[in-house]
């Protein structure tokens, strides 16, 4: 297998764990930790929308992280 | 063919939503936004081994006027000073640029279901962008499940320095994620993102050698992106945080890439949160990649952006939430500093600070 089917098996297994447990609520009253600031997958839309900017500048890749802008002309 | 794809997910990611939002009933507290009712101010520093310094200054500002309606409304400000070795090869006294952008987007509530619609408009020598997007998100299974999904269009416009002509391009991307609560102390997310981008997608200022002669590089007129994300949140004993994140990114061009993070987060008490962390990218580049160029090629570029490198990010970050307020402001905000090294195997090295000051517009 390659190192791409390796990485899309992870993928779908991962996908499938979650989905496995998405009946198994976890109650408001035992939220505490998951409400945590450092628990966010973008605490602050600012940095994160600033990391983007100068990445997408450096490096071919980019997405991920929320709606794409028109990007910049970067020289 | 590939445009209609992007369509076709978008639509499909907006239905799903839309489906969820009719068909089922959730009962949950909304998400944090920490964007909402607050004001953030920040200052970015970039300094990169080609003697290029950008100043940003970025306002951020959210306000929710009722129970149902939020603005977010952004600016910010990129000034560039010394010369890129791009503007150096004429401008030997180097050059300066500046990029100023402005977005807003207007959030509606409904029940456990938000709908934004925005747009964002920037503009720097030699390029503009406007961009209109939208987005939907629910919460399902007393929130334990959070759906998504988005669309954006983009109209770009890069003139051809030093020449006076303005090409055309134009941008699509759709997605969708899924957030799923895994246990009280786990948050775990799925992500796919696809663009489509057609029009000049050359860099007009980077020259590569074809038969020992230095030209402007030629790429393809259509590229088509795909990103395929998952990110981990996971709650540590002793007020300890782990983050995992990681991208597979791949597209026509052939550029594929492998990005993935990871990174620790601790509070010291309720004031301070240090956070660390560490990001790999490993991308193969573009088919049309060359070092240098003989014969007639199709196509060749100069853009360092989609050669085959490896980079290495580290990022240190503090922030200080004081109880009794933060000098002049107010009980509940928050200063952020922030230190980044990022080296890339392309022989780039660049430091970016950032410190910033987050005011709430109400008292916590």
């Amino acid at each position: 297998m390659t190192t791409t089917g390796r990485l899309m098996a992870v993928l779908a297994m991962l996908a499938l764990g979650a989905a496995s447990t998405a009946c198994a609520t976890v109650q408001p009253w035992q939220r505490g930790r998951l409400a945590n600031r450092c628990m966010q997958f973008s605490p602050d839309p600012a940095l994160t929308a600033f990391a983007g900017h100068w990445q997408e500048s450096r490096e071919g890749a980019a997405g991920g992280l929320g709606l794409q802008g028109g990007g910049c002309g970067c020289k | 063919m590939a445009a209609s794809r992007v369509l076709l997910v978008g639509v499909l990611a907006t239905v799903l939503a839309v489906a969820v939002v009719v068909f089922l009933d959730g009962t949950q507290p909304k998400a944090q936004d920490i964007q909402a009712e607050s004001v953030g101010v920040m200052f970015h520093t970039f300094v990169d081994s080609r003697g290029v310094t950008v100043l940003s200054p970025t306002v951020d500002f959210g306000k929710d006027f009722t129970n149902r309606t939020g603005l977010r409304v952004g600016f910010g400000v990129d000034a560039i000073s010394a010369a890129s070795d791009s503007c150096a090869r004429c401008h030997q006294e180097g050059a300066t640029n500046t990029r100023a952008y402005l977005n807003g987007s207007l959030i509606k509530t409904y029940g456990d279901t938000k709908v934004s619609v925005g747009g964002e408009y920037s503009r720097e020598n030699f390029y503009q962008a406007t961009t209109l997007s939208t987005s939907i998100t629910r919460s399902l299974n007393q929130a334990n499940t959070t759906v998504a999904g988005g669309y954006s269009f983009s109209w770009n416009r890069p003139q051809l320095h030093p020449d006076t002509i303005v090409e055309k391009q134009s941008s699509q991307t759709a997605y969708a994620t899924m957030t799923q609560t895994l246990s009280k102390s786990t948050i775990a997310q799925l992500g796919y993102e696809l663009g489509h981008v057609t029009g000049y997608q050359s860099n007009p200022f980077l020259r590569t050698s074809v038969d020992h002669i230095k030209m402007v590089g030629v790429h393809p007129d259509v590229r088509t992106r795909h990103a395929l994300t998952a990110r981990l949140r996971q709650a540590l004993p002793g007020a300890t945080y782990l983050e995992a994140d990681f991208r597979r990114y791949l597209d026509d061009w052939q550029v594929h890439a492998n990005t993935w993070s990871a990174g620790l987060s601790h509070e010291f008490g309720p004031k301070l949160t240090l956070s660390g962390i560490y990001r790999r990218h490993a991308q193969q580049g573009a088919y049309f990649y060359e070092p240098a160029y003989t014969g007639s090629p199709q196509y060749y570029t100069a853009d360092f952006r989609i050669f085959p490198f490896d980079s290495n990010l580290f990022t240190g970050r503090m922030i200080l939430t004081p109880s009794d307020g933060l000098m002049m402001f107010p009980a509940g905000s928050s200063l952020t500093a922030q230190y980044e090294f990022y080296k890339s195997t392309t022989d780039f090295e660049s430091a970016i600070f950032t410190i910033g000051v987050r005011m709430p517009l109400r008292r916590p």
